[in-house]
């Protein structure tokens, strides 16, 4: 698969109603691979904070002796962050505000970071 | 229930106590049994499958104690000995701690995740256990997978499940206060307001960190069959009980 199907597989996120943005992150580098985003979401720091979650997180789980983390859910007061493990280094990762289906996109997230290759 | 090959150095031949001791058990010469396993601890004190062996002796007599004090060591040579997480499932099941009972196995199952009889034994006890709204929660057991710590990163109470000790929890909460951090940092800096719960998913755990206002996190960990919202149902509770653990003991 290549990057304009993967912005054809972001756009199917960000129809959902709620989702801000979706883009697909080098969590080695934190740099944005592909991306599709609403006016005002800024990717490219998305894609340095999730990339950094995503290191925290597996450092946590390694002091925890459990295997590394394939999806990440951070929920604050005014959305969610979404991150789900793909073909290494790659995840794809979701913006939502607190209108969003959480249900139907972490299933269509998970879906479609099976394909993220 | 002991199938995992000893990996001291040792000749195959000095651990043949290992297979004696577990042929007087199943004969019922528990005595007999005993004394061959004793003996054997001696020479191979750090052995996981000698004590696990003693255990069996022990809960097969009815001495629940021994059993557990033994099958405690057995993980203590070796974390994850699944025989010694499969009696202390057996231990705390007979003993009607559904819960407990619960979380053995699912630490056992994590170990070795296509042993049909763990699977079995999660399945008896989950049918045997009362509905999950019953579910009681000890902040100051290690057992029970929930991990309260403070804002630099100290354990304030409890631990991170069966099978680990207080160093994992101590390096958990280490780790675990870096993690809040930075998810309070980005999602303040993406507009998403403060945080208040972060939910990991790996293939043999659930974990959900949640935010207690500045100065305490709270980090529970399920296994990676529990549902996502048994997962955070389960820790809104758990955080009711801590924040009213912060306010006694502040």
């Amino acid at each position: 698969m290549n990057v304009p199907h993967w912005e054809v597989m972001l756009r199917e996120v960000t129809g959902i109603v709620g989702v801000r943005g979706a883009l697909i992150v080098s969590a080695d580098d934190g740099l944005v691979v592909a991306d599709s985003a609403m006016d005002g979401l800024e990717t490219t720091d998305v894609a340095a904070f999730a990339a950094s979650l995503i290191a925290r997180a597996l450092r946590t789980t390694t002091a925890m002796r459990t295997a590394a983390p394939s999806r990440l859910q951070v929920s604050a007061e005014g959305g969610t962050l979404f991150a789900v493990a793909g073909a290494e280094p790659l995840w794809l990762v979701a913006v939502a505000d607190t209108t969003a289906e959480l249900g139907r996109l972490r299933l269509l997230l998970g879906d479609l970071a099976v394909v993220l290759a | 229930m002991t199938d995992s090959i000893p990996t001291l150095p040792s000749t195959t031949q000095g651990l043949a106590f290992l297979d004696l001791g577990e042929r007087l058990r199943q004969r019922g010469q528990f005595e007999a049994a005993a004394t061959v396993a004793l003996a054997g601890l001696v020479r191979y004190p750090a052995l996981a499958d000698a004590h696990d062996l003693l255990a069996r002796i022990r809960a097969d007599q009815g001495h629940d104690a021994p059993a557990i004090a033994a099958w405690r060591a057995a993980l203590e040579c070796e974390a994850g000995h699944v025989g010694a997480l499969k009696g202390l499932a057996f231990i705390a099941f007979r003993a009607q701690n559904f819960v407990t009972a619960e979380q053995y196995l699912e630490t056992a199952a994590s170990h070795a995740p296509h042993d049909a009889t763990i699977l079995a034994a999660l399945d008896r006890v989950r049918s045997a256990a009362p509905a999950p709204a019953a579910e009681t929660f000890r902040l100051d057991d290690p057992a029970s997978g929930l991990l309260l710590f403070d804002a630099q990163g100290m354990r304030l109470t409890g631990g991170i499940g069966p099978g680990s000790g207080e160093r994992d929890a101590d390096a958990t909460a280490a780790e675990a206060s870096g993690l809040a951090r930075e998810a309070d940092r980005a999602t303040r800096f993406l507009r998403l307001g403060p945080w208040q719960q972060l939910v990991m998913e790996s293939v043999d755990a659930r974990v959900a960190v949640l935010a207690l206002g500045a100065h305490a996190t709270l980090l529970v960990r399920r296994s990676a069959t529990t549902p996502p919202g048994r997962l955070l149902a389960t820790s809104a509770r758990a955080a009711e009980l801590s924040r009213a653990w912060l306010e006694q003991s502040s």
